[in-house]
């Protein structure tokens, strides 16, 4: 992954202008919606507008390469970290939110290196081993200074962080190593916030039941149904982007962004709900923080990840 | 099972901008790491460009918190007390800026936050409620609050009158003040110049003063203010004399 592979990828060339379509006819929807019909939709436009801004950013990314891509995800990662650790106040614990910090750039760095025995760059084995390293590194903070009171809930927090924000969306990364690299990230990122949107979209034009309600109140079985059936639909229709899956792996695709995307939103929301917060923070208008945005991505990333690996023998 | 207790960040839904705005800041170790190799630079910089000199580090005191009070020409004043105290309280160190000038600009709400680890204080609207946050703030141990009592940066290099202010926060608290002079910024860097000369600085820092044992009150202010002015004042002679 390089610009000029990207210039020269067919499939790359797609994605921007299936991206460009997509914010074209939203755009085109919401102004139908505001001027039309006249209905107060200010809050949907605010998150239009953080997409105007995140869409070029996310293909710009890709487009600069596999360096960029992975330094960028470790950043996010970083900032999503950030943002967990002031929700949960473990921000105060600079040794473990330093820890974490370093676990995160390990990621990014297996990611980028190649294997010490040779090979394609992506040190697959490490990379995959990590949380045993960075749970030990962990354990040693509160050994190292002699405390115990509160170390466990710190403990508990930075594990979660670092394995579920650090290391579960680093796979996202990690992506970015294999050989139809522009096919899986694209359609990974595309297919989870298209997930995302329609689910929100179904939920509003057909929600009456309640889905999650203790965790997540706006959600509907409607909503999460409907949105299930646009990600079953898609990789059949983005089929360009993976021209080896067969049937089988289209469906669990499919699945992988359709359950593990709303999932995906929903343990954030877990996190969000027991902490007693509505946004993990405010850095994109209209979505929230970082972590708001990527929710899904985290937990659909390594399932994708494996399930690719799994079928095809990458690494 | 007792649930666990999460303490958020108080300023979590906050946009960047506001988060650095408000006062106190919450911790961050971003903030921390930039702030600390910004005041490395600034001290080199001071020390190299302005042959920045300074007299008396033997009496700021160690442990507690204390307040430092100083004439007022030039932004350098605040970069120039900073630099005298050691760099374990650089986080700790708070310079009373002007929120009407400092707070409002967003580049200056970086530099002020970031870079001087400035507090807001409103010097026309609601002097009380800051002279409260000054309070609040030399109530917790380990704290360096700058003041200039003058309230303003002073166009001639001559000592203005400092305001009451200083005397109200200081009547009745146990908090040592430490009077200070810096000599040399008028010329260095005066209001309405752009960029700083390379004139040579010299910081004087006097002996601690207490005031725990006044009453707080209109009169006991006005006597403590011009008491802790003509400390100034004695250190500015001093300056002279050298």
């Amino acid at each position: 992954m390089n610009w000029r592979s990207a210039w020269e990828s067919d499939v790359f060339r797609h994605y921007v202008g299936l991206v460009l379509g997509v914010l074209a006819v939203a755009g085109l929807a919401l102004s139908i919606v505001t001027w039309v019909f006249k209905k107060d939709v200010r809050s949907i436009w605010a998150t239009y507008r953080s997409w105007l801004v995140m869409a070029p950013l996310v293909l710009g990314g890709i487009f600069a390469g596999r360096v960029v891509v992975i330094v960028g995800l470790a950043l996010v990662a970083g900032i999503g970290f950030k943002e967990f650790a002031r929700a949960t106040g473990l921000y105060r614990d600079w040794w473990m939110t330093g820890a974490v910090y370093l676990g995160i750039a390990a990621v990014g760095l297996t990611s980028l290196v190649s294997p010490p025995n040779g090979g394609p760059p992506g040190w697959y084995g490490l990379f995959m081993t990590l949380p045993v390293y960075v749970i030990a590194l962990l354990l040693l903070v509160p050994i190292a200074r002699n405390r115990t009171q509160g170390q466990l809930q710190a403990l508990a927090l930075a594990i979660l962080a670092f394995v579920y924000i650090g290391w579960m969306f680093g796979h996202l990364g990690f992506l970015a190593n294999a050989p139809h690299a522009y096919g899986y990230l694209l359609y990974l990122i595309f297919a989870v916030e298209l997930n995302d949107v329609a689910a929100f979209t179904c939920g509003k034009l057909f929600g009456r039941h309640k889905f999650r309600s203790e965790i997540s109140p706006n959600k509907t079985w409607e909503g999460a149904l409907g949105a299930l059936a646009v990600s079953l639909t898609l990789p059949w229709l983005l089929r360009f982007s993976f021209p080896h899956f067969g049937p089988l792996q289209l469906v669990l695709a499919g699945l992988i962004v359709g359950v593990g995307g709303q999932l995906g939103d929903l343990s954030i929301s877990v996190i969000k709900r027991d902490v007693r917060i509505k946004d993990m923070g405010a850095v994109i208008p209209g979505h929230g923080g970082i972590l708001d945005r990527v929710d899904s991505l985290i937990y659909t990333a390594p399932l994708f990840l494996h399930l690719v690996d799994y079928y095809y023998r990458i690494w | 099972m007792e649930p666990w207790r999460y303490e958020t960040a108080e300023d979590l839904d906050q946009p960047l901008v506001e988060r650095l705005r408000r006062f106190p800041r919450e911790p961050d170790m971003l903030v921390y790491g930039l702030r600390s190799m910004a005041a490395l630079t600034v001290r080199g910089w001071l020390r190299l460009w302005h042959r920045l000199e300074i007299t008396g580090r033997e009496h700021l005191p160690a442990a507690d918190s204390f307040v430092m009070v100083a004439n007022h020409a030039s932004h350098l004043d605040a970069l120039c007390l900073l630099a005298s105290l050691p760099l374990s309280k650089l986080h700790r160190a708070f310079p009373a800026a002007a929120a009407d000038y400092f707070f409002e600009s967003v580049p200056r709400v970086w530099i002020a936050a970031v870079v001087v680890n400035a507090l807001p204080f409103a010097r026309q609207s609601h002097v009380r409620q800051s002279l409260a946050l000054c309070h609040a703030l030399l109530a917790n141990p380990g704290n360096v609050l700058i003041l200039f009592p003058e309230g303003t940066r002073s166009t001639t290099g001559e000592l203005g009158r400092f305001k009451p202010g200083i005397g109200a926060l200081l009547a009745g608290c146990d908090v040592p003040v430490v009077p200070c002079h810096l000599a040399g910024a008028i010329h260095a860097w005066p209001k309405g110049r752009a960029l700083p000369r390379p004139t040579k600085l010299r910081l004087r820092i006097g002996e601690p003063r207490h005031f725990a044992a006044a009453v707080p009150g209109k009169e006991s202010a006005c006597a403590i203010a011009a008491e802790i002015e003509q400390a100034v004042r004695e250190l500015e002679k001093n300056h002279d004399r050298d």
